[in-house]
Parts: C-alpha cells; sequence; structure tokens
C-alpha cells in the first residue's frame, strides 16, 4: 500500500506525548561521560568541592538539550519509553537528525528530576540524495522539573530514509 | 576524594564584549576512540554511529557523529567562553554536513550583537562547527546572558 503522508499528518501533526518522568534524577556520572567526550574540564559541571563553592551551590548539567532529553526519560536501556518515531508511521526506518533549536529557562543540577512532554509540529516529505521521499518529522519537546518549572524547550527535526537496497526493491 | 584537575573559566562581564569578538576556538580529533566516546558520553547507540557497515548499507560514505556530541562541543565552546555566571539563552544548529573519523572538528564563534533586552545583558553569537573536508558542517547561532561589571 502506497505511503500516505496526508494522512499521516492528518493523524499525528499536533500529537502530543503523555508527561514521562526521568528514570533517574540528574548525576554526577553521567555529565561526567559527557564532559568526557568532549574534553570539557570545566569544573562547575565536574567538581562538587568547587560547584558547592559557586553563586549555583551545586555542579550543574551541561546546558546540552540531548543531556536535559536524557535525564528526562528513561535512556536508552532497558526501553521503558515511546520515540515519536516509529510512533509516527514511515516508509524509512533509517534516521538522520537535522536540526535543534532550544531555548533555556532554568539550569539544572545534581539531583533535579526531570520530565518531559513531545508534540508533533510537522511532517512532511522532502527528498534527500539517499531517498527522494524521505519523511522529515518536526517535534517541540518541553523539559520540566520537580517544582514544574520550564527548563528548556527543544525543537528537533529528523528525518527517515529508506536504504539504497530497499529503494530498489532487494 | 581524588582533585580533579579541571579549570575554572575566566569570568567574562558583558561590558568587556565587543562586537567582532571571537570566542577562543576548540578542537577534537575525530578518532575511533572518540566514536566510543561519543557512545558512552551521549548514551546513542544508533549504529549509524560507529559501525561503518551498518552507516554504508544507509547510503552514507562512512560513520558521522551524532547530534549530541555536536551539540555538547558547541555548548562547551560557549560555556567555555562566559564564565560560571554567565546563562545559554538560546542555542540553534543545523547538522547539514558530517564530521567524520579522520577529521579535525573545530568548533568557533563570533560576536553578532550585544544588547539589554527585558532587563538582562545579551550577547548574540554565530557559533559553528567546521572540518578540513567539508568546512563549515553544522552552522548555529547563540544568544547568552551575561553579568554586567560589578553584579
Amino acid at each position: 500500500m502506497a505511503y500516505d503522508i496526508e494522512a499521516v499528518r492528518r493523524q499525528y501533526i499536533g500529537f502530543e506525548t503523555a508527561k514521562a518522568r526521568g528514570r533517574y534524577p540528574v548525576e554526577h556520572d553521567t555529565i561526567r561521560r559527557h564532559c568526557h567526550m568532549v574534553e570539557d574540564n570545566n569544573p562547575l559541571f565536574i567538581d562538587p568541592e568547587y560547584a558547592a563553592g559557586t553563586e549555583h551551590g551545586a555542579v550543574l548539567c551541561p546546558p546540552s538539550a540531548w543531556l536535559a532529553l536524557y535525564f528526562a526519560s528513561l535512556g536508552p536501556w532497558p526501553a521503558a519509553f515511546e520515540p515519536l518515531f516509529p510512533m509516527v508511521p514511515t516508509p524509512g526506518k533509517r534516521i538522520v537528525n537535522m536540526s535543534q533549536d532550544v531555548e533555556w529557562f532554568a539550569r539544572i543540577k545534581v539531583g533535579d528530576h526531570l520530565s518531559v512532554v513531545r508534540r508533533v509540529v510537522d511532517v512532511f516529505q522532502k527528498g534527500i540524495q539517499i531517498d527522494p521521499e524521505a519523511v522529515w518529522i518536526v517535534s517541540d519537546v518541553d523539559i520540566t522539573n520537580q517544582r514544574d518549572e520550564l527548563v528548556c524547550r527543544i525543537r528537533n527535526t529528523f528525518l527517515t530514509h529508506r536504504t539504497p537496497a530497499e529503494l530498489n526493491g532487494e | 576524594m581524588v582533585k580533579v584537575r579541571a579549570m575554572q573559566r575566566e569570568q567574562r562581564s558583558w561590558d568587556d564584549v565587543e562586537i567582532g569578538d571571537e570566542l577562543p576556538q576548540l578542537s577534537l580529533d575525530i578518532t575511533v576512540k572518540r566514536l566510543f566516546l561519543q557512545a558512552s558520553g551521549a548514551q546513542d547507540w544508533y549504529p549509524v554511529h560507529f559501525d561503518p557497515a551498518f552507516a554504508r548499507k544507509a547510503g552514507h560514505e562512512d560513520v558521522f557523529m551524532n547530534t549530541g556530541f555536536v551539540q555538547a562541543a558547541l555548548v562547551r565552546l560557549i560555556t567555555d567562553w562566559v564564565g560560571d555566571a554567565g546563562f545559554l539563552k538560546r542555542l540553534a544548529f543545523e547538522m547539514r554536513r558530517q564530521h567524520r573519523p579522520g577529521d579535525t572538528m573545530v568548533c568557533r564563534g563570533r560576536v553578532t550583537a550585544k544588547e539589554e533586552r527585558d532587563g538582562q545583558a545579551c550577547v548574540d553569537l554565530e557559533v559553528w562547527a567546521e572540518n578540513e573536508r567539508e568546512g563549515i558542517a553544522t552552522p548555529g547561532t547563540a544568544t547568552v546572558i551575561l553579568p554586567k561589571r560589578g553584579e
């Protein structure tokens, strides 16, 4: 059956997930590993003694939307978190993230407990070199803390595509 | 407790910033070790970011660095510059080209505007991540809030 982008748009644009709470509070070692990958030795993010002496009073989570979303969700394993894809049906199952626009409203500290709500803002088809009928999904993600304060809002755009073998009918 | 060999960042004041100022660049070699650090640090286990056979089957030339990694590098570029009291208000970026093993990813930025908005001392930045193979692969913009002198 042919993929019907208009039917998908009608069904999924505006769809909002239930609020999900992170499995764990914001914790030191996940931040440390995140900093390690980009050699970030900022003591505000990795040294509890130093951070306690600053105006913030505790280690901060670097303002990375990726890390905030990790803490607000249930993590990649064990899987207990339904991502927007494949919730929104697409002909291809390969993913490429294309852009993010993140606005921050508050800092995140170790010990905070984050939650997330996601909304589908747009779904459309636009060809890429690999797949002339790639499907793009735009979503808004709101991350709140344990006081129900909005911490950040993320607009994320990713696309899904088919493999060359799938396009060749293999 | 083992002391972390960390280095405190200089605190930047809004008053001292001028349009055209450049942020100190950040260079990261994309090595196989970095791919492992990426998977661990971003907790992104999608194989297109570390399994060349998976990436090629999808139609890519090779594995490429994920959003979490590139974002972390841009965030480090900015947080290194703003100091402890600075606040990253907004960061937007596009993953137009890829950063792959063998590349050196260089993050850069410059000041494009400074003005007070709603009582906050804001500085707008143009930021990007480039490599020698693709040029500017990840263009972006950011807004930070800095303390004013004496605050």
